[in-house]
């Protein structure tokens, strides 16, 4: 990752300004370590600080065409740069960053080359010319990109909200798979991919083209001129993405210069479910594994630097960045610049347990599209900025366009949990790696149920963080929450605790705005929580929540000593919301 | 390098109080960047911001004896520490990291412990049997400290001023040489080399000897488990670290994990000297060589983010800090975390240009004894800081204590600069290199002149300075300086320009107290100042000042009229304070 920082049509072109801008945008040089650049044209201001991935020599940005009449700067990887380089033979190219053909791209199409670009970007391209600019940012919102309004007049883009939020009088998240032109004086979507109406797709389930389609979306990631490593919780995202690359990684580039013995890395409170996991997985595959442990004060003392990092007080976000953004200073003082990671999974698939409770297929597939469309907000957003908080680039394959494509073209119907039929909750995804002949992970692995991320590290986590919290906040003031945040009110100790901080961080009516809220059960969206009338009383986000769709903490209750998981057993059972803290409720296994 | 904050004794010891201590010590998070941690033990915190060098798996700190009854948090690298751990036997050792000795000799040894120590350091070490805690730094101020006090009684101590500046009522810079015992409530120096009283010394000089000690110093230097380099410009002194390096590098442990080919980096604008002069020293060394360009703009982009790092507004050290602070950062994003450099060599042995006006080699040997003690406030300060702004570590073989003990002993009269018997400056260092059989550098390097760092890196780069400062600090603003900066007035716009910076991230006077002053010509302390009577007229501190002593700039004098000359400026007002030289100053301040 990189971080850009652009100010537009600025009436002070002085010195004192463009010292402003550069101290701005050094407030971003966590995501770009290795350089930084600035480009001035009177009052616009275009800087960079860069993340060097492909060509650390000789990219450093910003970028221009062949005449410098075009200035870019760019926060991404643009994947098929080589397939859009050769359809540009008439242009020259200065640099063999991945990222230099936007402006040759811009010459040649005008505003409309971005769906060309297959990658995750965010950036802001400058016409001296006449003036003008552009700004997009890819589909899903894989990078961070906020938009901002100057009292003066000028319009500001920046890779996150910190580099903004004190020299804007209003400021928001930038939607994902949108372009912003001076010209037409507003916003349009570029990204109109057919799930995007939702409409329920009828292409019946192909389980070799969906293989086909995902292996095509990590095989392309793996386009890198540095160390890099993968994100291996032991669940089955993690698994799949690491069993395929250590499958394809030998005849990459980046294994003839770093080796061809993948690299995982996973995180978690000692002895906790993911770690365990994640060393089965990686035994299974040979990679050389690293095991970070931390504890809970070690995270709780991090809790102000995520929420400064990340951006946001959702709580769910809060506790899964954390561990996250513990890891990747880890990962990155062993000098690895890039992971490739799992998110997107759950979305796409209706992975999160509360999916067990979708009334039909018609429920269950606009809740993936909700799911996918507010990922940006969410788990993007953590994968982004947790990682980038330490020069780290994190890459999903998930949300490959292409793939998403696919995966989002199925007959929901197949998605659909039915323990009568033996589907678990992401059915489709195991059963297309289910290759008897050249398995790509033991079954047992590929037919594991979920952990949320949260959980996964080590189940005192959470506990831990409550407990703080409550000694932390007082009972009076969560009395008086709803006057102090009107907006997003938090309604729990914790919710309240991560509030305090985030306001400090960013005390603007905009900030606040930019963090999504309202009901939720185990990460569902609002809608969702109609499904399950008991869902509504529960105040607690998390993933246990959704208690008596997780096989293994029913099993618990239930002081079943047996086995194999009937997953029917479960779902005609009612299931039950159970107060979180209490002690009843020990999922440990 | 890492970062280091101890607060001890506050009155304060709630969940509020480490938080602050936590968002302190993540301004020291550049030094350290690979892992952090804080330790608290009632009204004690020691914070840590963690590179690391040796044992990155297992070395995370603070640090512990046996029974957690003393920790410490240490900035450093202690290069004997498998041999002092050798003395240790009745000890258990918790990790591999060469700072975890100084829990256990305090437990043997007490509080004087710390001249066994071999390397550069700065640590804090809290015994919690008796709640006393002792801080020390090392001999020269390789690496940087600072002390603060609180107004609710609480002491301070950090890597840089940045962490402690808003939180203390006042702060200086911590002694090199010294240690501060809460015990005796006091700062005592414990480095007592026999060189400190600036007697002249006797001993002849012997090439060999010198040789053999600097190579000592280089060779202890390459203990280190990451990927590291030389910083070449291709003057002697980096030269010769690059010679030594490469010729050892095969012998030791991290060769064989990384590598047998030496890195070296050099940076300049387009066309430098230290460019040409750095890649043809590589070529005979064979070191893969790695060569950053950066433009002047560049460099005036980056001031404001220098002055924030290296804490300081002194004009020199501003300019040649700027290029090394810019190689850092791409030195780091190799993936390279540790080079040695050359810092120190003009200091022993009068490299700079005006040592060609010592008078007589009392004189000589005098200044050179205040130039390494006013290291830590220069060139220590530099080296140590621009490089840790990105998380890279510098080492300094010229600081070695056995080898400054071995070059400040020789009769200086071996040091003086005679053209009549050929001796250029530094003839005793390079003499000891001239080896006919086995040559460490071709002999036109080994006795190639000296290049002012900031002049090296592209002739442009000190005018773009000026020219950039004159355009933005008015004359109005500067007839006023006197009464804005009573204290340390800056003299030219340049001077001007760095201050206003400075003066805008630390305001506190204690700050501004923190860097040295007083009249200088090409980086001489005050005192040298009185060899020359025209140099007193000069506000030019850069080593191109020094003027008619450089070869290279006195042929073009000749030749080519409109040479340099800097001594015709408006402002060559002459100082207020003559100060007795600089460490005298500051050693009365304790």
């Amino acid at each position: 990752m990189c971080g850009i920082l652009a100010v537009l049509g600025s009436s002070d072109d002085s010195q004192a300004k463009r010292v402003r801008v550069l101290e701005l945008s050094r407030r971003l040089k966590h995501r770009g370590p290795d350089w930084s650049g600035i480009y001035q044209h009177g009052g616009n201001f275009l800087a960079h600080q860069r993340l060097a991935i492909i060509d650390p020599t000789s990219g450093d940005q910003p970028l221009f065409n062949e005449d410098k009449k075009i200035v870019v700067t760019v926060n991404g990887e643009i994947y098929n740069h080589e397939e859009l380089r050769s359809r540009l033979h008439n242009h020259k190219f200065r640099t063999g960053s991945d990222c230099d053909v936007i402006a040759h791209l811009y010459e040649e199409y005008g505003e409309d080359f971005v769906d060309m670009l297959d990658g995750m970007f965010s950036f802001v391209l400058f016409d001296t010319r006449d003036n003008s600019f552009i700004v997009a940012r890819d589909a899903i919102g894989i990078t961070s990109l906020y938009i901002g309004w100057g009292l003066d007049g000028s319009i500001w883009v920046s890779s996150e909200m910190k580099a903004l939020n004190d020299d804007c009088e209003h400021f928001e998240s930038f939607p994902p798979g949108h372009l912003y032109s001076s010209k037409a004086g507003g916003m349009r979507r570029w990204y109109n991919p057919p799930w995007f109406s939702e409409a329920i797709p009828s292409t019946p389930y192909d389980p070799l083209i969906l293989r086909r389609a995902f292996e095509n979306a990590v095989i392309k990631r793996l386009m890198t001129d540095v160390p890099f490593g993968v994100l291996l919780s032991g669940g089955l995202d993690s698994s799949l993405v690491a069993s395929i690359t250590a499958r394809y990684f030998a005849g990459t580039k980046a294994a003839k210069q770093w080796g061809t013995q993948l690299h995982s890395f996973c995180v978690g409170l000692e002895g906790s479910p993911d770690l365990k996991a994640a060393k089965e997985v990686a035994d299974y595959l040979g990679t050389i594994h690293h095991e970070f442990h931390f504890t809970v004060q070690d995270g709780i003392d991090a809790i102000e630097d995520v929420i400064y990092h990340i951006e946001t007080y959702d709580v769910t976000t809060i506790r899964a960045s954390t561990p996250m953004f513990l890891m990747s200073r880890k990962i990155k003082s062993l000098g690895v610049k890039m992971v490739i990671s799992g998110e997107g999974s759950d979305e796409i698939f209706g992975g999160y347990l509360y999916f067990h409770k979708a009334p039909n297929k018609e429920e269950f597939h606009w809740e993936t599209c909700r799911k996918i469309k507010a990922l940006h907000q969410y788990d993007c957003l953590r994968a982004n900025k947790a990682t980038s908080a330490w020069g780290l680039e994190a890459r999903v394959p998930f949300l490959d366009k292409e793939f998403i494509n696919v995966a989002m073209d199925i007959d929901p119907e197949w998605k659909m949990i039915k323990p009568d039929q033996g589907r678990i909750e992401k059915w489709v995804l195991r059963k297309a790696f289910d290759d008897d002949e050249q398995p790509y992970l033991p079954k047992h692995i590929l037919y594991r149920q979920k952990e949320q991320f949260s959980d996964g590290v080590g189940y005192s986590w959470i506990d831990g963080l409550k407990a703080h919290a409550a000694q932390h906040v007082m009972d009076k003031m969560m009395l008086n929450a709803s006057n102090i945040f009107p907006h997003n009110t938090p309604t729990t100790k914790e919710a309240y605790y991560y509030r305090m901080i985030f306001e400090r961080f960013f005390p603007q009516n905009s900030a606040r705005l930019t963090v999504p809220g309202g009901a939720s059960v185990a990460c569902s969206t609002a809608k969702a929580v109609e499904w399950d009338s008991a869902w509504s009383n529960n105040l607690d986000p998390s993933g246990r929540a959704a208690l008596g769709v997780h096989a293994s903490a029913y099993e618990q209750q239930l002081n079943a000593t047996t086995m194999p998981k009937v997953p029917s057993k479960l779902i005609n059972k009612k299931p039950r919301i159970v107060e979180i803290s209490s002690p009843g409720l020990t999922i440990r296994s | 390098m890492c970062g280091i904050l101890a607060v001890l004794g506050c009155v304060d010891n709630s969940h509020a109080k480490r938080s602050r201590i936590i968002e302190l010590s993540r301004r020291l998070r550049h030094r350290g960047p690979d892992w952090s941690g804080i330790h608290c033990h009632e009204d004690c915190y020691l914070a840590h911001q963690r590179l690391a060098i040796v044992d990155p798996t297992s070395g995370d700190q603070p640090l512990y004896n046996e029974d957690k009854t003393i920790i410490v948090t240490v900035n450093g690298e202690i290069y004997n520490h498998e041999e002092l751990r050798g003395k240790l036997k009745s000890h258990q050792f918790r990790t591999g990291s060469d700072c975890e000795v100084i829990a256990h000799l305090y437990e043997e040894y007490g509080e004087d412990f710390v001249d066994m120590l071999d390397g550069m350091f700065s640590f804090v070490l809290l015994d919690t049997r008796d709640k006393s805690f002792i801080a020390a730094r090392d001999p020269i101020g390789i690496t940087p400290l600072y002390m603060g006090w609180g107004l609710d009684g609480s002491i301070w101590f950090a890597s840089e001023m940045k962490a402690l500046s808003d939180d203390c009522e006042r702060f200086m810079s911590f002694l090199p040489g010294h240690i501060y015992s809460s015990k005796c409530g006091a700062l005592r120096r414990w480095y007592n080399p026999p060189w400190y009283s600036e007697n002249i010394p006797s001993a002849p000089y012997d090439p060999l000897v010198l040789r053999e000690a600097f190579e000592k110093a280089v060779v202890k230097r390459l203990m280190t488990d990451v990927p590291f380099g030389v910083l070449l410009s291709g003057g002697l002194d980096s030269s010769l670290v690059a010679a030594v390096a490469s010729r050892h590098l095969a012998e030791v442990k991290s060769a064989r994990q990384w590598g047998s080919k030496l890195h070296t980096f050099c940076i300049g604008l387009k066309g430098s000297p230290d460019l040409k002069a750095a890649r043809e020293v590589a070529d005979y060394l064979g070191t893969l060589h790695h060569e950053l360009h950066f433009t002047v703009q560049e460099g005036i982009d980056a001031i404001e983010e220098v002055i924030y790092h290296i804490e300081t507004y002194d004009v020199t050290t501003v300019r040649a800090s700027t290029p090394m602070f810019l190689m850092s950062r791409k030195i780091k994003s190799l993936g390279v975390k540790m080079v040695l450099s050359g810092e120190g060599s003009d200091e022993i042995f009068g490299g700079y240009l005006y040592f060609h006006k010592a008078p007589n080699k009392e004189e000589f040997h005098q200044e050179t004894c205040r130039k390494i003690k006013a290291l830590h406030l220069y060139d220590c300060l530099r080296a140590n800081k621009s490089t840790s702004a990105w998380g890279v570590e510098a080492r300094v073989p010229f600081l070695d204590k056995e080898f400054i003990n071995v070059a400040m002993n020789i009769d200086p009269e071996w040091k003086m600069v005679r053209p009549d018997l050929c001796r250029i400056e530094k003839w005793i260092l390079r003499n000891a290199f001239d080896d006919d059989k086995n040559p460490y550098l071709p002999k036109h390097i080994l006795y190639r002149q000296k290049e002012q760092f900031s002049d090296g890196v592209g002739y442009s780069w000190i005018d773009g300075l000026k020219d950039h400062a004159n355009e933005h600090v008015s004359d109005a603003m500067l007839m006023n300086a006197s009464f804005i900066y009573p204290e340390n007035t800056p003299t030219t716009k340049e001077a001007y320009y760095y201050r206003t910076i400075f003066e805008r991230f630390f305001p506190k006077n204690a700050a501004r107290s923190t860097v040295p002053g007083g009249p200088s010509v090409a980086c001489s302390t005050a005192k040298a100042v009185e060899w020359d009577a025209a140099w007193s007229k000069n506000p030019d501190p850069s080593g191109r000042a020094a003027l008619g002593v450089h070869a290279a700039a006195y042929d073009e004098k000749v030749a080519s009229l409109p040479a340099v000359n800097n001594s015709s400026s408006p402002n060559g007002l002459p100082q207020k304070k003559l100060q007795e030289g600089i460490v005298e100053a500051t050693a009365t301040s304790v």
